[in-house]
């Protein structure tokens, strides 16, 4: 381990562990702009020989270790599957974005005929790449920030009162995203997509239940949670949204993420079986919701370096999908854009 | 007072320590120290990029010279304790921590690191509650650095 900065006991445990089951080594490291979430750089995912665990500068007590801890889970995982079999990720290619386009335009035209206010060419043209790879990164992340939240519940006690904030705090952070966008993106897709962070935040809500906010609630911010546990607090929050809608869906996808986790033992040994069957498990729990959200043939399981070797085609391959969706009509337009 | 010409210095060091380029940043700090001795600022931001590069005791000595020009130099004995700590000598990090902690209760890092420091002591329960102040002031200072993030964007 790669570090000389101070962290809770369970914690350097854990990152000793990791290191030992996946005979590697883990590099700590602040930094001032870094996501809240902290970012995990790993050898799986990237052509690099070890692994950085990046997170912001001012994290210095729990917050870090927290952070720390959620990376090193999710390196488990994708280390566990590199040794016992393959690590995939939920990647896309030539075709399948053109599919995955496509869908999303004949869905937008669906919605644009009912709107007064029509939406720009130009607009609902860059909107369906967008669109596409934002489910893309969704679906990268979210089964996986499921599954990570519940390992670290039920492993590491100690720190549950700082995974509360985490949770509460990223719940709020996924609940904004798209919301400037609330009237281009086709309502299908927008509800579908905060119906995937609901059916999360109420799995994490069911499986972080008995914490209050103690001593937390001593942050004047906070107060207004007062009394209220995780469950209630995330209900209160997604019932007073302007899109409850979500609610449905939300249900219905809550029900596709709690099969799998169910039966998890989260405390067996943390051996590289066990974090390999939770491998399994996040791509289970993923592919159950891509079928959930009829995106089956949008996406494709590879290897980490095919989807960032078509992240950096993706130009190129928008460009083609755009072609196969307007034919000449879209000539200019893309003329326009170079 | 030290003169300005070590505050500009310091400024600078600081500047340099920040962008990783220690050698600079001694070398500018070396100069402060000459030209005041007796400015505990220098010392205490020597010891930190000597703790930052892993000469402990030498950060440890600065520490404890900075603490010997003001008692009640916080920051000075946080940075002791996180030094002590890295020196695996726990009694002496929970009793410097425990001192920065009551010198500014609202430094996270003492407090995590009173924490720590008992945690490894075997002093479960007592770590808890520092662990919980830390968290409490943690959370309000990222709920603050949130706020101006919204409010740059």
């Amino acid at each position: 381990m790669k570090t000389d900065m101070p962290l809770s006991k369970p914690i350097r445990r854990f990152l000793t562990h990791t290191e030992e089951t996946l005979d590697t080594e883990i590099s700590l490291l602040r930094q001032p702009e870094a996501d809240p979430g902290g970012t995990l750089v790993d050898k799986y995912t990237y052509d690099i020989d070890t692994n950085v665990i990046i997170f912001p500068a001012q994290y210095v007590g729990l917050l870090k270790d927290f952070v720390i801890a959620k990376h090193c889970t999710h390196l488990m995982m994708k280390g566990a599957a590199a040794e016992k079999a393959k690590f995939l990720v939920c990647s896309y290619n030539e075709e399948s974005i053109y599919r995955g386009m496509r869908q999303i335009y004949i869905d937008a035209l669906k919605d644009e005929a009912k709107k007064e206010k029509k939406l720009p060419v130009q607009k609902l043209i860059q909107m369906l790449f967008i669109l596409f790879t934002h489910f893309n990164d969704d679906l990268n992340e979210l089964p996986w920030n499921a599954i990570i939240n519940a390992s670290v519940y039920h492993r590491m006690p100690k720190i549950r009162k700082t995974q509360l904030y985490h949770v509460m705090k990223e719940s709020k952070n996924d609940m904004d995203e798209m919301m400037e966008q609330e009237s281009i993106v086709p309502r299908r897709y927008f509800v579908l997509n905060k119906a995937m962070f609901y059916a999360r935040d109420m799995f994490l809500a069911k499986t972080l239940p008995a914490d209050e906010l103690i001593p937390v609630i001593n942050i004047p911010q906070m107060k207004k949670f007062n009394h209220l546990e995780v469950k209630e607090m995330l209900t209160t929050r997604w019932t007073n949204t302007a899109w409850y809608q979500s609610k449905v869906f939300g249900d219905n996808m809550l029900s596709l993420i709690e099969r799998p986790l169910g039966p998890v033992k989260w405390n067996d040994p943390p051996t590289l079986d066990y974090y390999y069957d939770l491998y399994k498990v996040g791509v289970l729990l993923t592919d159950n919701l891509i079928s959930y959200m009829t995106m089956r043939d949008w996406f494709v399981w590879e290897e980490p370096k095919q989807l960032l070797k078509a992240k950096e085609e993706e130009k190129e391959f928008e460009k083609s999908a755009l072609r196969k969706i307007f034919g000449d009509l879209i000539t200019d337009t893309l003329e326009e854009k170079e | 007072m030290p003169v300005k010409e070590v505050i500009e210095l310091l400024r600078k060091a600081k500047a340099y320590a920040k962008r990783t380029k220690y050698k600079e940043a001694l070398a500018h700090i070396e100069r402060a120290l000459t030209l005041d001795p007796r400015y505990q600022e220098s010392w205490f931001l020597r010891g930190s990029i000597y703790a930052d590069t892993g000469r402990y005791r030498e950060a440890l000595a600065d520490c404890e010279k900075a603490i010997s020009i003001d008692q009640n130099y916080a920051d000075a004995w946080t940075k002791k304790s996180v030094v002590l700590y890295n020196l695996e000598r726990y009694d002496e990090a929970l009793l410097a921590s425990t001192r920065a902690s009551s010198l500014n209760g609202n430094d996270v890092t003492a407090w995590y690191m009173k924490g720590v420091c008992l945690d490894e002591l075997g002093k479960s329960d007592e770590a808890q509650i520092a662990y919980g102040k830390s968290l409490e002031l943690e959370i309000i200072l990222d709920m603050k650095n949130e706020q101006d993030r919204a409010r740059r964007q």
